[in-house]
């Protein structure tokens, strides 16, 4: 073993995930973010060097079974995983081995994970509009092409069932190369991914990696970069642009919360990792466009215990350029998705960027669910005859809009029985402004609850009565 | 340094135990006096400490881990079948792979104990996980490693400092197997009712969970019984459910329902308790002995008494009994009651090794606790059997309070949620069920295409009617088509009421939604729909129940089946009084 130059060490302590390691030739000790390998095939990285000859690593595989004098030999690199044609199509795990039983992937290049981001002079800033189909997103927090777009929501509030329903809008129309990263979330739905994707054909153009959360912590905490080392060759050598769907990056945060005490750290703020804010700038501040190629990233965000200030979502926030909030309460009717309208926000929806037209209905949606928000304590108080005509109006019209921000999904077909549908921008403004501008005052409420357009909701208007 | 000990079944055998020294001797290079000690228990051969290192060549020993390699079956050249002509071969073919001689492991001493975490010096070549011995029926299990040292926590019996550490060589494990079918067992798998268990598999309690390329969809259902769930809420084999809801609104109740439900199904199904108390567990298992239910379960339990670490290795043991059904292609149903109870007990380990805490002072791994046990639940592949694993683990909220830092965490780990509220369990509403706020993410696919016919968009439509009987109330200008979905929507509601020892069959919810959506019921008033739909039943048991078979046997509702069952509502509808304007959707 000696001979390769590779050095070897011993294992001098087990903690759970975190182990410490002894080098005794001094010059060789590893370095940070190396790769270690125990004699028995299990891998683990560098996270810190404790003391002269000895490092402390995280193991990315489960530590059960081993034991205390284990050999272990350092690679001499970080973790390197496959990148370029060869891997679309196929699904690996954090260390680029193919988890999808096709064989060995024949890589051109092998690229390490950790990287530096791209160098300030080369970045491109994000303005153009980028359609998806989904009425309450183009219209409320409209999406730019190279942007970076999270979707914040808590437990079962179908962020995982949007990204989907995303994926299968844009990626399946985009012609370009789209890389997945499975962070820490559910191997079902993992599962359920590759087969879609294999039943639609787009996982030729799809790269896939996953560590999904019966994985231990290094491996949840590397994961994502596995993946955004993919997008980053498409962008920076094949010039292309990709798209980045990362679903979903809080458990990147939190599997480093979970080493961080055993690592030796003190806990900060709600027992997160002092080190939270550089991590996340360290993996976000690569998810950028350039002027080879971009990168239009779509990350899930879990929102722990329902709470938007919780220091993992709070700090994920300032990375993004268009932010979907989707909320318990919306979900709680039954509307979906169930985006909050007023918590919402894109840097994009600006008249100069999205136009006048654009501009005024957003501005004129969000007052009008804004005012039936202020309303609403008062209607509970003294009913709705106290109120003025015109804000009887306006709650009326809100209720109607609240409706009609819910959309059937194609992805959600099995779930609602309703076959999905895809709205284009301008038929989006328009129904806006129609329930804005009173047009439709006559229709029942029923009527605009899981439709397309106005001129569906006129159709089912027609049925009902 | 200490004086080596020599351990034998007898002294009196001089000329051995002098060539036993001298065997060390050579061995060791160095002349080595030894304290004999005698010990009646080790039956033969002996055991030699020497500087911390404990060579074990005792015939108990040898026994027991001879008795031990030839019940493990994990070799795949094993043949099948159960003749004794092949059971003799596999016992050759096992013994014959089983290398004997003796086995050498080092000794250690306990440093500390306090609050079941017990520290300990030596012992350097132990495995991470393994279980201790501390003599006396004292078992413990190794959480941190060091060179010098180890650290555990006791599962069970009581330390002093001068107890002697034996590592066992093996991980925590538990005994599985069809044994274990009505029998009630600790989570080292040792009977708390009072017979034996004889059985010859183990299985140790932490397992990887099946790999994405290992799982095939869910695609059948598991049937609970309950109207509300299979309607709206389906649960499919393969899914984790979690059910949850405040103290006292019958979150365990579903569950056992679940369970009996089963009976006749070919399901099995593992019930762990953890941290309840004994009196609790005995009264289910005397529910589900009544309901004949407890031949094709396991009821696993760890105590509010028992120490934190066995009641946090009690899912994990449910969950490798339940393992062996599913990896021998079997359907299995798990109840975790409860994993708050769960999450407690881990904190309490957590805090005492003194790792520093997070939210709710639980660590920072309490995610990760749940998330590797309830991934274990999967429908396999057909390459494998084809088995399943549903989990419905069970989590108590704090005054509704869904939000919270366990609640969310568990809902972001399974497939869906049933939520249980304690003001409609007051107001009369049994079960429970929130269906805004609950959600089946996967078993709508998996539900039987009659129920399927006849469910729809009911969910939605049900979350709509709860929000617009709030703002109705309000005085709100009612359109007539929101009129008669309020109407409906009550109606809905008495229907779905349930008491929780009744369980309706398949062809039972297809006949009671048909008869509604048809607008059988409309002619009754609310207090009254109960009766009506239980004498509804009755009339269909007595006029139509070679049709009602065929719907449970198949599974699906045909045009034929469809049309004649509306005919019989139409025969059974009362005169309808008065409000002839039913026509809802």
């Amino acid at each position: 073993m000696e001979d390769n130059g590779a050095s070897a060490g011993v294992l001098i302590r087990i903690s759970g995930p975190v182990l410490d390691v002894r080098f005794d030739a001094v010059d060789k000790e590893p370095q940070v973010n190396d790769l270690l390998i125990t004699a028995g095939g299990r891998h683990m990285e560098v996270a810190a060097n404790i003391s002269p000859g000895v490092v402390r690593c995280v193991a990315l595989e489960a530590t059960d079974g081993m034991s205390c004098g284990e050999i272990v030999t350092c690679a001499g690199h970080g973790i390197r995983v496959p990148v370029g044609k060869s891997v679309l199509g196929r699904v690996v795990d954090v260390l680029g081995r193919p988890i999808d039983g096709g064989g060995p992937i024949e890589a051109e290049e092998i690229w390490d994970i950790h990287r530096a981001a791209p160098p300030f002079r080369d970045l491109a800033p994000a303005t153009e509009f980028f359609e998806t189909g989904i009425k309450v997103i183009d219209l409320l927090t409209p999406y730019t092409k190279g942007g970076k777009i999270g979707l914040f929501g808590g437990a079962g509030v179908g962020k995982t069932t949007l990204i989907m329903e995303l994926i299968y809008n844009i990626a399946t129309m985009h012609g370009g190369f789209s890389v997945f990263a499975g962070v820490g979330e559910r191997s079902r739905e993992g599962s359920e991914l590759i087969r879609d994707m294999r039943a639609s054909g787009a996982i030729d153009k799809t790269a896939l990696a996953f560590g999904q959360m019966n994985e231990p912590p290094g491996s949840r905490m590397r994961v994502g970069l596995t993946g955004l080392t993919m997008a980053e060759y498409f962008r920076d050598v094949m010039n292309r642009d990709v798209l980045l769907f990362i679903d979903n990056i809080f458990r990147y945060v939190q599997a480093g919360n979970e080493v961080s005490a055993l690592l030796g750290r003190m806990p900060s703020a709600v027992g997160y990792q002092p080190t939270l804010s550089n991590e996340l700038g360290s993996l976000e501040e690569r998810i950028v466009s350039t002027k080879n190629g971009s990168i239009t990233s779509v990350q899930a965000i879990y929102v722990p215990a329902d709470d938007l200030t919780d220091p993992a979502p709070a700090t994920i926030f300032s990375h993004l350029d268009a932010t979907t909030v989707l909320s318990r309460q919306v979900a709680e009717v039954g509307v979906y998705p169930a985006v909050s309208p007023l918590e919402s926000y894109s840097r994009i929806l600006d008249p100069t960027v999205v136009g006048k037209a654009h501009y005024e209905t957003a501005q004129g949606v969000t007052s009008c669910l804004n005012r039936y928000r202020e309303l609403r304590d008062i209607i509970a108080i003294l009913g709705m005859e106290e109120l003025s005509e015109s804000d009887r109006k306006t709650v009326y019209r809100a209720r109607k809009i609240q409706q009609f921000l819910s959309q059937p999904f194609s992805v959600a077909e099995t779930f609602t029985g309703i076959p999905g549908r895809f709205v284009k921008l301008g038929d989006t403004i328009r129904s806006f402004a129609a329930i804005l501008g009173g047009e439709v005052d006559d229709l029942p409420e029923t009527a605009f609850f899981m439709a397309g357009d106005i001129d569906e909701v006129r159709e089912k208007a027609k049925g009902l009565a | 340094m200490e004086k080596p000990i020599l351990v034998v079944a007898s002294k009196q055998d001089g000329d051995a135990i002098a060539a036993i020294r001298a065997g060390f001797s050579e061995k060791l290079g160095r002349p080595l006096d030894f304290e004999i000690v005698e010990d009646e228990k080790i039956t033969g051969g002996f055991i030699a400490i020497v500087d911390g290192t404990v060579y074990d060549n005792s015939y108990s020993s040898r026994l027991h881990d001879f008795g031990r390699r030839i019940s493990a079956s994990d070799d795949g050249e094993t043949p099948r079948g159960s003749s004794f002509a092949t059971v003799g071969a596999v016992l050759k073919h096992r013994v014959s792979s089983v290398e004997s001689g003796s086995t050498t492991y080092k000794y250690g001493e306990v440093v500390s104990f306090a609050d079941d975490i017990i520290q300990i010096s030596g012992l350097s070549g132990c495995h991470y996980g393994e279980l201790l011995d501390f003599g006396g029926g004292a078992i413990g299990l190794t959480l941190d490693l060091r060179l010098d040292g180890v650290g555990a926590a006791l599962l069970d019996g009581s330390v002093s400092t001068s107890s002697v550490v034996h590592p066992t060589g093996r991980v925590a494990e538990i005994c599985v197997g069809n044994e274990l079918l009505g029998r009630v067992v600790d989570p080292l798998g040792r009977p708390l009712d009072g017979r034996d268990i004889r059985a010859i598999k183990y299985r140790p309690v932490e397992a990887p969970a099946p790999s994405i390329t290992q799982r095939a969809p869910v695609n059948a259902p598991l049937e609970t019984g309950i109207l509300t769930v299979d309607s709206m809420i389906p649960i499919g084999r393969g899914q984790r459910e979690l059910i949850i809801g405040d103290r006292q609104t019958g979150k365990t109740s579903i569950a056992v329902s679940t369970i009996i439900n089963q009976v006749n199904k070919g399901v099995y199904c593992v019930y762990c308790a953890i941290g309840q108390k004994a009196s609790t567990v005995s009264g289910i298992v005397r529910t589900l002995e009544r309901a004949g239910a407890m031949e094709n379960t396991v009821v696993v339990t760890a105590f509010s008494s028992s120490a934190a670490a066995m009641q946090y290795i009690a899912p994990y043991a449910a969950c490798a009994v339940a393992e062996e059904f599913m990896y021998a292609g079997r359907d299995v149903v798990v109840v975790y009651d409860d994993l708050s109870k769960h999450a407690v007990a881990y904190r309490s380990m957590s805090l005492l090794l003194r790792r520093p805490s997070g939210r709710e002072a639980y660590p920072g791994d309490v995610f990760y606790l749940h998330s590797r046990l309830l991934e274990r639940a999967a429908h396999l592949s057909n390459d494998l059997g084809g088995g399943s694993i549903t989990a419905l683990p069970i989590v108590e909220t704090m005054a509704g309070d869904i939000s919270a830092y366990i609640p969310t965490n568990v809902i972001s780990i399974t497939d869906g949620q049933i939520y249980l509220e304690s003001e409609l369990f007051n107001s009369g509403q049994r079960p429970a069920v929130n269906v805004g706020l609950s959600v089946s993410r996967v078993g709508r696919s998996a539900q039987h295409k009659a129920m399927r016919a006849v469910s729809g968009s009911m969910r939605l439509n049900v979350a709509q009617y709860r929000d617009m009987a709030v703002f109705a109330q309000f005085g709100a200008d009612i359109d007539s088509s929101t009129a008669a979905m309020l109407r409906s929507g009550e109606r809905l509601m008495e229907l779905l009421k349930q008491p929780s020892d009744t369980t309706f069959s398949l062809a039972e919810q297809t006949a009671i939604l048909l008869a509604f959506s048809a607008g059988a019921f409309d002619g009754f008033e609310r207090g009254d729909i109960d009766d009506a739909r239980n004498g509804l039943l009755r009339y269909l048991s007595e006029n139509a129940d070679k049709l009602m078979r065929n719907i449970n046997a198949t599974g699906a509702l045909s045009e034929n089946d469809r049309s004649d069952l509306l005919r019989h509502f139409e025969q059974f509808s009362p005169a309808k009084g008065g409000g002839d304007d039913g026509g809802t959707e």
